[in-house]
């Protein structure tokens, strides 16, 4: 008896113990979607580690800071907007240098975006100056870029610089305030080159017959067909630029949702070519978009709105959700890998997140509401996951087939992962397998080339057996034929 | 039994040759009640075998939510409906077909979709994407085939001209429109009359 409750207490603390290592998790529930479109449970990808906020520092606290940079030698750069100032990090989070003023005594004014080169050079977009500034490594004042001027730009036009990022050619891409012609692109030396990359304006047909039927008073108050403006852009290792706009209308993102949409109307984040064309790959599921299942009534409602995107390396991308405080994670053929984050007051959720980034593997999310930075690590399952994805954007697949085997035990909701399990079973030419993932992944185009191959497999061995199965089919169909004509004749006759 | 199985076989016979085929299946009595509705229960079955079993590439249906009540509805009442229009609108238009003639020449003309997308089934889940233009071809080689079947019954059955036949079969669809509405309406009426009584009798148990 006592031995028994002896088993039956430390079974409980087993479980006890199992549980605590369980929910160490996130106040957030992790989750992906299937390929129908509903919410379903995954592994955590990422969990909060740390947060970094003025007090942890030992400086003023933060005070509204709108946006933050990872440079590529890891030092974090955030822009402490309603501070006026440039706090800058090393790659443990350490305070390494405050810039608050520069040039004797010259100093921002609500800046509100933060650029820094692979030299260390800082541009800074310092909205209410009207202006960008660069400046070195050190803090030290280099040059200041006033206004564009061009002949496409009105007179009346107040130029408020918002983001922006600049290439190794040294060309400045600016995310202006109220512009809708796209990104300004300037040239090394701050002169205005071109509007490029506007999106898509999609009118829709029934505004296009109501504006046949109305007087102009009416058509003057009928909205613009007008391109929406971006408010975030990132670059990638090989100068391609990631755009977000939050600016869409609800219905449109269900529409390209329900299409199952890979063009760029209507796209919440965009990648384009240095020339304004849209590249984005979106052969997943669903396109980019955030949440794919949303309610249009509550609390929270309507689509995601994105604030921010940062490149992870590979062709993976990370958006923010400043409305349901969610990062999703998409891989290059904009495949959705993982979501996390939430809005709240804990670790690890947000009030308004305005700016992520990514440092090596771990993800920085600032925070304009509660004034501080969330870094995330990466989990076991997160790093699989990434390290598979990575093989296989390279080409590696037959070392990514171990990756993803041990990747199927944690999540089999993950169609990436059925498959990208398929396309490695067809490089060792296991053709069956890869039908199977394929399949459970909803991949057609690739079950298809599987089991065409798997197809020319059966019939190369089953050639002659094949044949006779043919003879006798069309045997047995103009035995039938016969039939049916003896049988009209018997009837006619009788 | 043998009366049903010559009523189908003529059916084969009908297809082919549909002037001569529609007006011996109602003059000559070739077809029957019982085989009509025995085609409109092979075209239920086609339909749902259709949506269950077409090959992967093909079958964009989520299976495990395939409910078969509402795939069996959704053959019968199109049909159904279909029959009732064409009644409703020929009756008033000198039709001179009786409502089971209707019912008969409209079956009948459903009997291409049967006996091509039965063995379609099976030869979607053999073929790959490049492929798919053989069946989509056939596929709607059936819905054609039949589309025009039925609108050269209707002209037999009623001894109609071709031209009112179209725009009699334009007005039957109109009409089936019209059917499902007077139905949606005279559901939500019926509801919100239940409710009213239902509040009613909720407020006196209340009182009393």
């Amino acid at each position: 008896m006592v031995r028994k409750s002896k088993y039956i207490l430390s079974a409980v603390l087993m479980l006890l113990l199992l549980s605590g290592t369980v929910s160490a998790a996130a106040p957030y529930h992790s989750y992906t979607y299937s390929y129908w479109g509903e919410p379903v449970p995954a592994p955590y990808s990422y969990l909060p580690s740390e947060v970094i906020d003025g007090r942890s520092l030992g400086i003023e606290s933060f005070r509204s800071p709108e946006d933050m940079f990872v440079s590529s030698s890891g030092k974090v750069y955030i822009l402490d907007s309603g501070n006026n100032r440039i706090v800058v990090l090393d790659s443990e989070f350490k305070l390494t240098n405050i810039i608050d003023s520069f040039n004797d005594g010259d100093s921002f004014l609500n800046p509100g975006g933060i650029f820094v080169t692979e030299a260390e050079n800082i541009y800074v977009a310092d909205t209410g100056n009207n202006r960008i500034i660069e400046l070195d490594g050190n803090g030290d004042y280099i040059r200041e870029l006033g206004a564009p001027e061009s002949d496409i730009i009105p007179d009346s036009f107040v130029y408020y610089p918002n983001k922006l990022v600049v290439d190794r050619a040294g060309r400045i891409y600016v995310i202006a305030q109220n512009v809708n012609q796209g990104i300004m692109e300037l040239s090394n030396t701050g002169e205005f080159q071109a509007y490029i990359g506007a999106t898509l304006a999609r009118f829709n047909v029934t505004d296009l017959i109501w504006r046949q039927f109305s007087t102009d008073e009416q058509r003057q108050r009928l909205k613009l067909f007008l391109p929406t403006e971006y408010n975030n852009i990132a670059l990638d290792d090989r100068g391609f630029m990631y755009t977000t706009t939050s600016a869409l209308n609800v219905y449109d993102i269900i529409g390209a949702v329900n299409q199952r949409s890979r063009w760029d109307y209507c796209a919440p984040v965009r990648k384009i070519n240095p020339s304004g064309t849209g590249i984005m790959r979106r052969m997943g599921s669903f396109p980019p978009v955030g949440d794919v299942k949303i309610n249009l009534k509550g609390s929270i409602d309507g689509h995601s709105t994105f604030t921010d995107v940062a490149y992870g390396g590979d062709g993976i991308y990370s958006v923010l959700d400043s409305k349901r405080g969610r990062v999703f994670t998409y891989d290059y053929d904009g495949n959705l890998m993982h979501i996390f984050g939430g809005i709240g007051n804990s670790e690890g959720t947000f009030r308004t997140p305005v700016a992520l980034d990514y440092l090596d593997q771990r993800i920085l999310v600032l925070d304009n509401g509660l004034n501080r930075i969330t870094v995330f690590d990466i989990t076991e399952y997160g790093s699989m996951l990434t390290e598979a994805i990575s093989l296989h954007y390279r080409g590696l697949y037959d070392e990514s087939l171990q990756v993803w085997q041990e990747l199927i035990k944690y999540n089999v909701n993950l169609d990436i992962v059925h498959v990208g399990l398929g396309k490695a079973y067809m490089d060792q030419d296991e053709f069956r397998l890869a039908m199977k993932h394929f399949k459970l992944g909803h991949e057609r185009e690739y079950y298809s080339k599987a089991f065409k191959l798997y197809r020319e497999q059966v019939i190369d061995r089953y050639f002659g057996l094949f044949v006779l199965l043919v003879l006798l089919v069309i045997f047995l169909l103009m035995k039938a034929k016969r039939y049916i004509i003896n049988s009209q004749r018997a009837e006619v006759n009788r | 039994m043998l009366e049903l199985k010559s009523s189908l076989l003529y059916s084969f016979h009908l297809i082919f040759h549909p002037f001569d085929g529609f007006w011996d299946l109602k003059h000559e009595k070739r077809g029957s009640m019982k085989g009509a509705l025995f085609i409109l229960f092979l075209v239920t079955l086609t339909y749902i075998l259709q949506r269950q079993f077409t090959g992967f590439i093909f079958n964009y249906n989520q299976l495990n939510q395939l409910n078969i009540f509402l795939e069996i509805i959704s053959v019968v009442v199109p049909f159904l409906l279909w029959c009732i229009s064409n009644w409703c609108l020929t009756t008033l238009m000198d039709g001179e077909g009786s409502f089971s003639d209707i019912v008969i020449t409209t079956a009948y003309a459903l009997v291409p979709i049967v006996i091509i997308n039965l063995p379609m089934i099976l030869f979607s889940n053999f073929i790959v994407i490049e492929e798919q233009a053989f069946y989509f071809f056939f596929n709607s080689l059936a819905v054609v085939w039949s589309a025009a079947l039925i609108v050269l019954g209707t002209m037999t059955v009623h001894q109609y001209s071709m031209m009112k036949t179209i725009i009699t079969c334009i007005l039957i669809i109109v009409g089936m429109g019209l059917i499902v509405f007077i139905f949606l309406l005279f559901f939500s009426l019926a509801q919100q009359m239940f409710g009213y009584f239902i509040t009613i009798y909720r407020e006196l148990t209340f009182r009393l």
